[in-house]
């Protein structure tokens, strides 16, 4: 019996200390699996680097839920009661996922994006992911000072200010109080990135476990860190293409257009869920499409791809524009050839 | 053991299909006079106003009345909304054909409790109630229905069924059985009438269409044979947002309880107006 209470009281005493000194545990000594689940952020602010702006120490679960409500429906409940809506247009998954949209995450190749939609089943979508986002620094790049002009200055090096923009302009919505700006952070900062999301080689794993880091260690694995995910996404605005070049189709991938099809087109246009025009694989929607290819209007999937609609007093539901680097040229090429097969020309 | 293996694949096809709604059987709340099957998305708010001009031909029309563009048979200004994706509601203030009604509002609810869907249930079907109370002066001539000698003689309320399928992309059909009451009618008339209504579309692309509407009613045998069945053709053009109706019909005004028991014009005699519907929505 005395030997069964030493073996019980030992162990226990090994699990306490165990747990303790783990609380306490520098970056170097960290074990692998505490390494892959821990949060990038954290890694990073340990090699040396400056905390992100929008650093949040600790996530607030019940703020992170409500974040999620404003982001998934335009609003949330506060004490039973239903809060005012962000916008009466949209809401933020029109236009972004808060998925994982590439199986690497440094990358922003529109090809690679639509195979990751296909086999997770994510809609093809004009914004970028949420997945992330606490982790980026740079907002409302490229050519998006076009749209926003100089709307876009504050909002470039901040996510609230990003945020913020996004809801009253992009969503034709109002600016959010500061407990829902706060509920969003706290949301992203649930989704920010892990280091078992960025794919480190086993070198850079066994580098960030050691305990013997140099300077210039810190310094390479800051640089292989922040190189394995994006801080920001490009984005280039094309103008509509000349109709005299468009390939109209010609060695376009028609499955591939279907893909896009249904993952971007009909994402809002099915049933009218948020738009006004119904649209689906039929007849009638594809020679909607095809007979208004060689135009410059907005029925044209040629200029409202590249262009989409603006919003404006009286109609402020508009459809935003696709970027380059959220569809290729080689895509719309594919899109237009699936256009042509169902409206059977 | 096949059979239960046949059974079991069967089975697990059915399931594989998803059954998927079939959307835009009509184009728009209204087939022409009467209701359709679709109704307003939620939070959606559709501001209407419909139009009804004099007759074209006949002893009230010709070049003289400008083919009836001189005359407003009727006209309505309308507020709908969509409360779910499958239940709106309405409130309009229409003008009023004098036959015998001027100066109406009206309110109406209409649900859709079935979606036609592919693969799967064949029919999309709505119930649609209405009420309509007149606020003219009443008439001091006693003869007439619109002297209105208690304060419900002003209302009329009507009650229908409406079951529609589309058949492929371009052809859609709807059946609309109707009962209306009127809580005051003159001595040849019925308080209340049954009437089946019948609708077609013809979709010509996403963007023009060709609708005909009729209702047939039935009438006991020895009253209002000076009634006529209300029949409409309509050329239809749908934009972003936008639904317009252009159209011909001989009853001339607005709403069940209205066009139903209250067309007198005869298509034969040109006594056919032009009409227009244009409908605007708005997100709420």
């Amino acid at each position: 019996m005395q030997r069964i209470l030493f073996i019980t009281f030992t162990l226990l005493t090994l699990v306490i200390v165990g747990t303790s000194l783990s609380g306490s545990r520098e970056l170097g000594e960290i074990d692998r699996l505490d390494l892959s689940e821990s949060s990038v952020e954290s890694v990073l602010n340990q090699l040396g680097n400056k905390p992100l702006p929008h650093a949040i120490a600790e996530v607030d679960l019940a703020k992170a839920k409500m974040g999620e409500d404003l982001i998934f429906n335009g609003f949330t409940t506060i004490d039973g009661k239903k809060s005012k809506r962000i916008s009466s247009y949209f809401v933020c998954t029109d236009c972004h996922n808060t998925a994982r949209e590439f199986e690497d995450a440094s990358s922003e190749l529109t090809a690679n994006r639509l195979t990751f939609a296909q086999k997770n089943g994510l809609p093809f979508l004009p914004g970028s992911t949420f997945w992330g986002i606490y982790n980026r620094t740079s907002f409302y790049n490229g050519d998006y000072v076009k749209k926003y002009g100089e709307m876009v200055d504050d909002a470039r090096n901040s996510l609230g200010n990003a945020v913020q923009l996004c809801s009253k302009y992009c969503s034709s919505g109002r600016y959010l109080e500061d407990w829902e700006l706060t509920a969003i952070l706290h949301y992203f900062k649930k989704n920010e990135l892990l280091v078992k999301d960025l794919g480190l080689s086993e070198r850079d794993m066994a580098a960030l476990s050691s305990n013997s880091r140099s300077e210039v260690d810190n310094s390479r694995l800051s640089a292989v860190l922040l190189g394995s995910y994006r801080q920001s996404y490009s984005a280039t605005f094309l103008e509509t293409m000349d109709r005299n070049v468009r390939p109209y189709g010609q060695g376009g991938n028609p499955e591939n257009g279907k893909l896009i099809y249904e993952k971007a087109c009909m994402f809002c246009h099915e049933n009218k869920r948020v738009t006004y025009l119904h649209l689906d694989n039929g007849k009638l929607s594809g020679a909607f499409l095809w007979r208004n290819r060689k135009n410059y209007s907005d029925q044209s999937i040629y200029q409202i791809v590249r262009h989409g609609t603006y919003s404006k007093v009286g109609r402020k539901q508009y459809m935003p524009l696709y970027t380059k680097e959220k569809m290729s040229d080689e895509q719309l090429n594919d899109l237009v050839a699936y256009i042509k097969q169902i409206a059977k020309k | 053991m096949m059979k239960q293996i046949l059974f079991l694949l069967c089975l697990t096809c059915f399931s594989i299909v998803r059954a998927q709604d079939v959307v835009e059987t009509f184009s728009g709340t209204r087939v022409i006079n009467g209701h359709s099957v679709e109704t307003l998305k939620k939070r959606l708010l559709e501001f209407r106003i419909e139009h009804r001009f004099g007759d074209i031909a006949g002893a009230n029309g010709g070049v003289q009345q400008f083919f009836g563009f001189d005359q407003a048979a009727d006209v309505r200004f309308a507020f709908e909304y969509g409360i779910s994706d499958k239940w709106m509601i309405g409130l309009g203030r229409s003008k009023g054909s004098g036959e015998p009604y001027r100066s109406l509002v009206d309110g109406f609810t209409k649900y859709r409790f079935m979606t036609q869907q592919k693969n799967g249930m064949p029919l999309s079907m709505a119930v649609m109630g209405s009420a309509s109370i007149s606020y003219m002066t009443a008439s001091t001539d006693l003869a007439q229905v619109a002297s209105f000698p208690k304060f419900s003689h002003r209302m009329a309320y009507s009650f229908q069924l409406i079951a529609a399928r589309k058949f492929g992309e371009h052809f859609s059909a709807q059946l609309m059985p109707t009962y209306v009451h009127r809580n005051y009618v003159a001595a040849t008339d019925v308080n209340g009438l049954f009437s089946l209504g019948g609708a077609l579309n013809y979709k010509i692309n996403k963007t023009y269409g060709i609708i005909v509407e009729y209702y047939h009613n039935f009438n006991p045998s020895g009253f209002r044979s000076d009634t006529r069945n209300s029949l409409g053709v309509a050329f239809e053009w749908s934009t972003n947002g936008h639904n317009f109706k252009l159209n011909l019909t001989n009853s001339r005004g607005f709403g069940e309880t209205q066009f139903i028991p209250h067309t007198y014009a005869n298509w034969l005699d040109g006594e056919f107006r032009f009409g227009f519907s244009i409908s605007r929505n708005f997100k709420l």
